[in-house]
């Protein structure tokens, strides 16, 4: 049989309400999915307006929930940044759904890989072992293996807005409006709950918040998750020093883990054989290993893979490749993403209650799409979705259309000012509520070593 | 989650074969009382999950994080390796517990010492450090409720490497078990079968059990590994009420040393809990001693007047573990849950305190510079 059309269609209601697919429908899948991943490059062109979502883990309930809170495919245009799957229960249907939309609507969802999104760690963290599970054989875990080879190391997002439209979302009970910027600045950051209530909102200023990047509270509360970020607004990167226009917004990186002593350009990324297993070292292992951290420089990683990066790290790769942020998943964070080292990069992470026990609560991260994007080519077919998701920004913007698709090498001393960062809307939202996960008979039950 | 996982959530369970157990009181709820029924499903539960500690243990002595050549005799059931968050778990406990005992055994080390390991279930130490101190004289008692018991002499007896250790006499080694044994006893190892509550001392003219071979003037270091956790504040505040008074009264120099949960009160920490009331596990004294200054001051509380320090394990594997050591232990597996293995190892602390008058007393001289976290 061939998957197709109706036959997809129908795959993906099956997979919705949580039911794996025979066995022959996942060979065809796997296979369709592995045609369209090979014409994907390295890194895979994505406009705005996007929604970049982080680790989902196998936590297919709450995925169901970040498609309630984020808008359903294809209205809203999705960017995964990977680990689909290990973990949680439900690795099969949560990669597998993914996959049919993928196939589906291959311009409106993106999938990137993960460091599980291979066959030695899956064989270690669940999914290996859920694929005999349900299918009494490695049969899938194969196919899926395959695609996982295919999948893109990174994405970059052009053509966001620098601001935020302002919008008349209402705002949650625990908000704070006197904290909120006047109506007449330009909304750099805001933070949404998962009923779409306003929860924070930072102005885009040179002077009017402290930057303090790295306090970062841990909330002791998944309802009301702390800002993670602290002004990143007061770090003058919007200050009009040489003139730019304030919507001149550069390049967003997605990558699951982050940089590499090896790559120094978004190039060097494009020019990696990606089609294999992922390597225990290397730049192609690096990316989907690494982690920031509040360093100086390079340092060994304790996963026993990839590196640590500091700030200087970041701010030089976002300089030389003309990149206002990057956007990476891979570290769980209790209050759904974290920016760091003055916005230059912000982890989002998209597991609630990460294997039903951190407590934590997830973010997906919207950008929204700049005035002038309107007449840029679409990277595949051209087709539009409905858009419904996206939000557009007032037609008072000035964009400048200034896409930076290719590095800037060399361009300007180092310390001149970073690019304006993205407007950035998070959705925050919590494990979807306990009686809607159908779990079988055998409730989950977390891990504690004792 | 994983069939591999479900072990390691068992293992959780483990510590509690002496808890339930105990909380369910022998003489509560006769037989053929109602309640019967769900506690029998419980004790069932309670027994299977008593491998997988055993279990997790000789994952961890597989992939070279412990070297416990007796872990495995323990597991009847063959090793499924466990996550590599739990075993680095498993890694830092033990060896934290190791280093205080270590230091215990080696400071005077021709002066015979004690130790009672409370819900000691299927831990191999007393073999370990048969062969670690072979001419230290140690008393070595574990306290546990009998199928635990029972289960562990069964083991004993089943390997050779096991039952010649223990008695210090050369062999041939007289020893036969009676198929129902629940208990041994000899001048180096002994295995009580009890119902820790039963230790309580509420009045003094209440006779308390007699524990065979306890020597009421050693040095005696006190152990609970996730035991003392079940139980109500105020039962394991009478229970070691008991031990210090009573079986090891003053000058006895006495110690304890407790590994438990911590941090109720954060997200993790109220997940933690709802996560285990939805299987019927209560942590009473996790709730009473939230924090590392609580459980200092716990320590005190009970007489332990000469030293109470804490700290929780993730600081301890940053503080205790040598860069050699962490270095070894990092090579062993990639781990990826590196967040959710230092948010883990946060939430759970070792507590330990002492009673030897200070100055030269055999607690002071082995801890003092053992570093808390301040
Ligand atoms: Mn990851």
């Amino acid at each position: 049989m061939s998957i197709g059309g109706s036959d997809l269609d129908k795959a993906i209601s099956q997979l919705r309400a949580c039911r794996p697919i025979p066995e022959n429908q996942v060979r065809e899948l796997c296979y369709k999915a592995r045609e369209l991943l090979i014409e994907e490059g390295n890194v895979v062109g994505v406009d705005a307006p996007v929604t970049i979502c982080g680790d989902i883990h196998g936590q297919f309930h709450d995925l169901m929930e970040l498609f309630r809170v984020g808008g359903d495919v294809p209205d809203t245009n999705y960017l995964f940044m990977g680990d689909f799957v290990d973990r949680g229960f439900y690795s099969l249907e949560s990669f597998l759904l993914l996959l049919c939309l993928k196939v589906r609507h291959p311009d409106r969802i993106t999938l990137i890989r993960g460091n599980h999104e291979s066959r030695q760690i899956t064989t270690v963290y669940g999914f290996y072992d859920e694929c005999l599970r349900k299918y009494g054989s490695a049969n899938v875990w194969r196919y899926c293996c395959e695609v996982f080879d295919y999948l893109a190391l990174g994405a970059l997002v052009t053509g966001a807005a620098t601001s935020l439209p302002p919008t008349s979302a209402p705002l949650a009970d625990n908000a704070n409006p006197d904290s909120f910027p006047s109506d007449d600045s330009e909304i750099e950051v805001e933070t949404l709950n998962a009923q779409g209530e306003i929860m924070y909102r930072y102005a885009r200023n040179s002077d009017s918040q402290s930057s303090n990047p790295t306090s970062n509270p841990a909330s002791s509360s998944p309802i009301a998750p702390t800002p993670s970020r602290t002004g990143a607004a007061g770090t003058g990167a919007t200050s009009s020093a040489n003139g730019s226009k304030s919507n001149d917004t550069g390049a967003v990186l997605c990558v699951h883990g982050g940089l590499s002593p090896l790559i120094d350009t978004i190039d060097k990324i494009r020019l990696l054989d990606r089609k294999q297993e992922v390597p225990h070292e290397g730049a192609m292992c690096d990316l989907l290993w690494s982690d920031p951290d509040e360093i100086d420089g390079w340092g060994l990683s304790p996963r026993g893979a990839g590196f640590l990066f500091g700030a200087d790290i970041v701010k030089c790769f976002n300089h030389r490749n003309d990149l206002s942020l990057i956007a990476r998943a891979h570290q769980l964070v209790m209050e759904g993403f974290k920016e760091m080292f003055d916005s230059t990069i912000v982890t989002v992470w998209s597991a609630p209650n990460y294997c039903y026990r951190c407590g934590n609560v997830a973010a997906i991260l919207e950008l929204g799409e700049d005035g002038s994007n309107a007449g840029f080519v679409r990277r595949s077919n051209g087709e539009r979705g409905g858009g419904g998701g996206g939000w557009i920004l007032g037609s008072n913007v000035d964009g400048n259309g200034n896409r930076r698709l290719s590095s800037v090498l060399g361009e300007g001393a180092l310390g001149q000012r970073a690019r304006d960062g993205p407007g950035r809307r998070y959705r925050v939202f919590e494990a979807a509520p306990q009686d809607s996960r159908g779990m079988p008979a055998k409730k989950p039950v977390a891990d504690y070593f004792l | 989650m994983t069939a591999k996982e479900i072990p390691n959530l068992r293992e959780l369970l483990g510590p509690r074969r002496g808890g339930l157990s105990r909380d369910r009181g022998r003489g509560r709820g006769g037989p053929g009382s109602p309640r019967e029924g769900a506690e029998a499903l419980k004790d069932n539960a309670v027994r299977g999950t008593d491998q997988d500690a055993a279990g997790s243990r000789a994952s961890c002595v597989e992939l070279g994080y412990l070297h416990d050549p007796y872990a495995k005799l323990f597991a009847t059931q063959t090793t499924t390796r466990r996550l590599p968050l739990l075993n680095r778990g498993t890694y830092v406990r033990t060896s934290a517990i190791d280093l205080l005992v270590d230091k215990f055994l080696n400071t005077s080390p021709d002066t015979p010492k004690q130790i009672v390991s409370l819900g000691a279930g299927t831990d191999t130490r007393y073999f370990r450090l048969r062969d670690r101190y072979p001419e230290t004289r140690i008393v070595y008692h574990e306290l546990d409720f009998p199928t635990n018991t029972a289960a562990k002499l069964a083991s004993i007896q089943r390997h050779a490497q096991l039952h010649e250790k223990l008695t210090s006499k050369p062999p041939p080694n007289p020893l036969t078990l009676d198929q129902t044994a629940t208990s041994y006893f000899s001048e180096t190892y002994n295995l009580h079968a009890i119902d820790l509550r039963s230790l309580t001392s509420t009045t003094d003219n209440v006779t308390i059990p007699s524990l065979p071979n306890l020597d009421p003037t050693l040095p005696t270091l006190i152990l609970s590994e996730m035991c003392l956790v079940y139980l109500k504040a105020a039962t394991v505040s009478s229970i070691l009420q008991t031990f210090l008074e009573k079986y090891l009264p003053s000058p006895t120099p006495v110690s304890l040393i407790l590994y438990e949960p911590i941090l109720p009160n954060d997200a993790f920490g109220r997940t933690m809990i709802s996560n285990l009331s939805t299987r019927n596990i209560h942590l009473p004294t996790l709730l009473a001693y939230p924090d590392l200054g609580d459980q200092r001051a716990r320590l005190r509380s009970y007489g332990f007047v000469d030293g109470a320090r804490a700290a929780d394990t993730e600081w301890i594997w940053k503080e205790w573990v040598t860069e050699e050591e962490k270095e070894r232990v990092g090579a062993l597996e990639m781990l990826d849950e590196l967040e959710e293995l230092e948010m883990l190892l946060r939430h759970y602390c070792v507590a330990w305190g002492w009673r030897d008058g200070g100055g030269e007393g055999v607690f002071t001289k082995a801890w003092d510079d053992v570093a808390e976290r301040r």
